[in-house]
């Protein structure tokens, strides 16, 4: 259900970005890009409120004609941005945020794994196999 | 000392995140320190080793179980017993041998590798080879003979490792781990140094 799916890292490279139709990934690469000034918006809007909530998720961050990008920011200010196809109406809060919540356990069990260094690019084949099956669902 | 005053039969809980991350520290730093995976290998299996020798001290004060009759029953207290103390996990015995002085110690979630990956450049690294020389160590000790079994070795299938599974039956554990125990000696040698 979702087209693509990508961390950023706390000073806003990217870990790992992958898209499904391969063939137009630089315009996956431009939205997630784009989306990251409105990450950092939101985060700075939200400020205080944010940490005490202790509240990850970042909702809706901008629709464009074709998709919604969504975005989620981790304690240490990692960014998982969810690109997800408009046309896909039958798709929820709920599951995008259980969704996101699922890539986030994926992604603590790779920074758990002793063989990652933190800060480089995420090459996990268990990451993978997660995010192919967000990919692949009810598509 | 005052540390062990309180130590009793009873196992004591601890966080498997800990535990696991520190060995997982453990053996990336080994794979800095030396270049290939061998010696590596040698080195996890030395440091058990030195576990193992002084574990079994431990483990009969305080498991109170007397001489093993055969060489069964000493499979059985190695994996229910022993391992259940020190683990938490019971692994399964397979594979014996006709001649029942071998065999072969499955653990089917072994805690050490968690969250392990293996990097394609570290193939031939036997991650939990610690494991081995704990019980090499230890068994030396109650004068029995350890060693990876011949041809088969220590294999291991860390999670998303598909392509080193060794056979059908046991792929769907996260991580198998065969090792063979050789019965060296005739049984009044497998008598327990009480």
């Amino acid at each position: 259900m979702a087209v693509c799916i990508a961390v950023i890292a706390k000073e806003n490279y990217p870990l790992y970005i992958r898209s499904i139709p391969t063939e137009n990934e630089l315009k996956f690469h431009y939205t997630v890009h784009t989306s990251l000034d409105v990450v950092d918006e939101k985060i700075s809007a939200m400020g205080k409120a944010l940490v005490d909530q202790r509240e990850l998720y970042l909702g809706l961050l901008y629709p464009t004609e074709d998709y919604k990008v969504y975005g989620y920011v981790t304690n240490s200010k990692v960014k998982f941005v969810m690109v997800v196809d408009s046309s896909n109406t039958a798709l929820r809060d709920n599951e995008i945020r259980s969704m996101f919540r699922k890539l986030h356990n994926s992604y603590t069990d790779v920074m758990c794994n002793p063989f990652y260094n933190p800060g480089d690019c995420i090459h996990s084949r268990a990451f993978d196999n997660m995010v192919t099956s967000m990919m692949m669902q009810v598509c | 000392m005052s540390r062990q005053a309180g130590r009793g039969t009873e196992s004591k809980k601890m966080s498997s995140e800990l535990f696991t991350l520190t060995y997982g520290a453990l053996v990336t730093q080994l794979c800095k320190d030396y270049e290939n995976d061998e010696d590596v290998n040698k080195q996890l299996d030395k440091m058990g080793y030195n576990i193992g020798v002084r574990l079994i001290e431990d483990f009969l004060a305080r498991s109170n179980v007397g001489r093993c009759h055969d060489f069964r029953e000493t499979a059985d207290v190695i994996a229910k017993v022993a391992f259940k103390m020190y683990l938490g996990i019971t692994p399964s015995i397979t594979n014996w041998s006709p001649a029942g002085d071998e065999f072969s110690l499955i653990l089917e979630n072994n805690p050490l590798v968690d969250f392990v990956e293996l990097p394609d450049n570290h193939s031939s690294l036997i991650y939990s080879n610690l494991l081995c020389g704990v019980l090499r160590g230890a068994l030396e000790m109650v004068r029995l003979h350890f060693s990876p079994r011949k041809g088969g070795g220590v294999v291991e299938v860390l999670a998303g490792n598909e392509n080193l599974e060794p056979s059908a039956d046991i792929s769907t554990h996260p991580l198998v781990q065969v090792c063979g125990l050789h019965d060296f000696s005739c049984c009044e040698s497998m008598s327990r140094a009480k």
